[in-house]
């Protein structure tokens, strides 16, 4: 019986899968070419990182976004009419896109990065749209807004626009090559690369001024990622800027924790032109130019208790010379995550362990092991320390009052 | 008679244990699972060793630890060399495996039938080494009351060493257990207690592995691979780090 039903199973789905292109050309090939644009569009965006929760069906929601707020849920933008997008129409969206203003004149929280999405050109909103039609209609009842008093008030809004909003779609510099300018189309842009990689004023906003710089959200600390030679990937060549988003690993980095999902979900599906048009504009951008710290010296007492702790718990992969093995265990000597002022992605990693995104064209997902039980936050404080000061890399020592404390918030 | 009490199954008894085989067989779901893609991982996953604390004695009465104290002491006494099994830990290695799954056996079929084995085939004993314990030790000192009127740890060293030899050649009998059998599992545990990992209770700062230059739980020798002919030195790193770890005031 089992067989026969699992027959009648592959049965269905041949009738699916043949029954897409006499639909496409039911409707014809521009309708169906616009709405494959609007999908490649959607996984440029990676709106699935919100929009889809696990164990639901795509897009119908549900993802909860800790800020520092409070909590705000990605709503369900299947069409269904009374759960979904249903009742929208295209300019509704475009309004959701350019102007982060919901259908009725409601504001969005900028949770929804419409302070990036505002570049993002009417045609292609126009493509994502013609995509987001042709999703199977999911009802999946959605409540957004479960910020507490006085947050939820989302008048209190205009005033956090008129703080930290630039509306404009994105207007290409005709200084810089074609190649620059989709680059800063798609980072600046539907990549929303800011929203976790620029750090926010008190009220949540993108501080501009140090635009892709590192920052921390939901427990990781999203490091720099301008050119800066020391906290950021300065010292990545476009090949390699490209073969991470592409793969997820490089000869200095694996992509692990929440970039790990947007290389699982998005960037490894990016275009090889788009991948090589965000690591020029990624290469060319400003260098902080920020003179690199004095590190540590080798006689300090933390250092040297950090170093019998290295030699005995992290030699063993990541070798004696920080060296790491490329594409298996990541690069720690002249690495942007390790020379981060904020420390909480490294102590984070060493507590509970992590686990490498897994691509297509890099797939055995290599972890690291959870050292919670075995290394006090004393240890942990000292073997970080010591690698954050060792092999050209200079950032402040870690205390062991931070790793108690991120300790605590994680593992409650 | 004789071959009835070998443990060869009958036809009715391999017929059942068969449909019963069988049975399991066809209605459980199985405890395998398909796994696509990359293999699961958890964070703050870890399955570290199963110590318990110190201070405190888990299994052992004040009595007994007095005595076990007292045997350990002789079987690896004080001298240039180390400490004595004592100073070391041994007492508390053996009251927490006592306490613990070896204790009980809980590993062990211990089902029976118990009968004579060969050297090869290992302890047949039917008590598990908590029972064997409990018993060994009382019938030590009701031996040692009855012949010197003194408990064991009473003993002055020398009498000590007479009486633990006789029980390794078994030239006294306990009334509740096999002396040999006793002597050589508390020797057997005692030596496990002095070379074990400090976390277990026993090697109290590694002392055995630090007179042996044993260089203790590493897993990376790539760094000496090359360095043939040389004393390397290497400090012993237990489970739970080692002293170099701790900041230095």
């Amino acid at each position: 019986m089992p067989v026969s039903k699992r027959l009648g199973g592959a049965a269905f789905a041949a009738l699916v899968v043949a029954a897409i292109p006499v639909g496409a050309q039911v409707t014809g090939d521009a309708a169906f070419s616009q709405v494959e644009k609007g999908r490649d569009l959607a996984v440029l965006g990676d709106c699935a990182a919100c929009h889809t929760a696990p164990g639901l069906p795509p897009f119908a929601g549900g993802v909860v976004l800790q800020t520092p707020f409070g909590n705000l849920v990605a709503p369900n933008i299947t069409p269904d009419i009374e759960t979904g997008v249903g009742r929208l129409s295209l300019q509704d969206f475009q309004s959701v896109m350019s102007k982060g203003i919901g259908k009725g004149g409601y504001h969005l929280y900028g949770a929804m990065p419409f302070t990036a999405y505002t570049k993002v050109s009417a045609q292609d909103n126009a493509a994502i749209w013609a995509y987001l039609q042709t999703l199977e209609p999911v009802k999946n009842k959605i409540e957004p807004n479960q910020l507490p008093f006085p947050f939820n008030i989302r008048a209190s809004l205009i005033g956090w626009n008129l703080l930290n909003f630039t509306q404009g779609e994105f207007k290409p510099d005709p200084k810089q090559s074609p190649d620059w300018n989709r680059g800063a189309y798609i980072v600046e842009g539907l990549g929303h690369c800011g929203t976790c990689h620029t750090p926010k004023n008190l009220i949540g906003g993108d501080k501009n001024s140090q635009f892709l710089e590192g920052a921390t959200l939901q427990g990781w600390f999203a490091p720099n990622i301008t050119a800066d030679p020391h906290k950021g990937i300065g010292a990545w060549s476009e090949d390699e800027i490209v073969q991470y988003l592409k793969t997820g690993a490089n000869r200095f980095d694996i992509a692990s924790g929440p970039m790990a999902e947007v290389v699982e979900k998005s960037s490894q599906h990016w275009s090889e032109a788009d991948l090589k048009a965000v690591a020029v504009y990624l290469k060319a951008g400003r260098n902080g130019e920020a003179k690199a710290p004095a590190p540590l010296p080798a006689g300090d007492k933390l250092m040297a208790a950090g170093q019998a702790v290295f030699a005995d718990r992290c030699m063993g992969c990541h070798v004696a010379t920080g060296a790491g093995v490329p594409k298996l265990f990541p690069r720690l000597a002249q690495a942007p995550l390790v020379n981060s002022d904020d420390p909480t992605t490294l102590i984070r990693v060493v507590l509970a362990g992590s686990r490498a995104g897994t691509t297509r064209a890099a797939s055995t997902g290599p972890a690291m092991p959870s050292f919670a039980w075995n290394l006090s936050d004393q240890d942990v404080a000292a073997v970080l320390t010591y690698v954050r000061n060792s092999w050209g890399n200079a950032a402040p020592a870690v205390s062991a009052k931070d790793v108690a404390s991120l300790r605590t918030s994680l593992q409650p | 008679m004789r071959s009835s009490e070998v443990a060869q199954p009958n036809r009715r008894q391999f017929l059942s244990s068969t449909a019963i085989a069988l049975l399991l067989g066809s209605t459980g779901r199985g405890l395998g699972e398909t796994i696509a893609g990359s293999p699961p991982w958890k964070p703050f996953d870890a399955s570290p060793p199963q110590t318990l604390g110190s201070g405190t004695w888990y299994f052992l009465t004040p009595d007994e630890v007095r005595t076990v104290g007292a045997i350990t002491e002789r079987l690896i006494p004080a001298d240039e060399l180390s400490i004595s099994g004592k100073d070391a830990g041994c007492v508390e290695f053996i009251d927490r495996q006592l306490a613990g799954s070896y204790g009980s056996s809980e590993r062990l079929y211990m089902k029976g039938p118990f009968q004579p084995g060969t050297p090869e085939q290992g302890d047949q004993f039917p008590l598990d080494p908590r029972q064997r314990y409990r018993l060994g030790l009382a019938s030590l000192q009701a031996h040692c009351r009855e012949t010197y009127q003194k408990a064991f740890a009473d003993l002055p060293p020398e009498q000590r060493d007479q009486v633990l030899t006789q029980l390794q050649t078994g030239a006294i009998t306990l009334k509740d257990v096999d002396a040999k059998a006793f002597f050589a599992l508390v020797l057997q545990n005692t030596m496990e207690g002095f070379f074990a990992d400090p976390i277990y209770g026993g090697n109290k700062e590694m002392v055995s592995w630090r007179m042996l230059g044993f260089p203790g739980a590493r897993y990376d020798y790539r760094d000496y691979i090359d360095k043939h002919n040389q004393k390397l030195d290497l400090p012993p790193l237990s489970i739970a780090g080692r002293s170099e770890w701790r900041v230095k005031d």
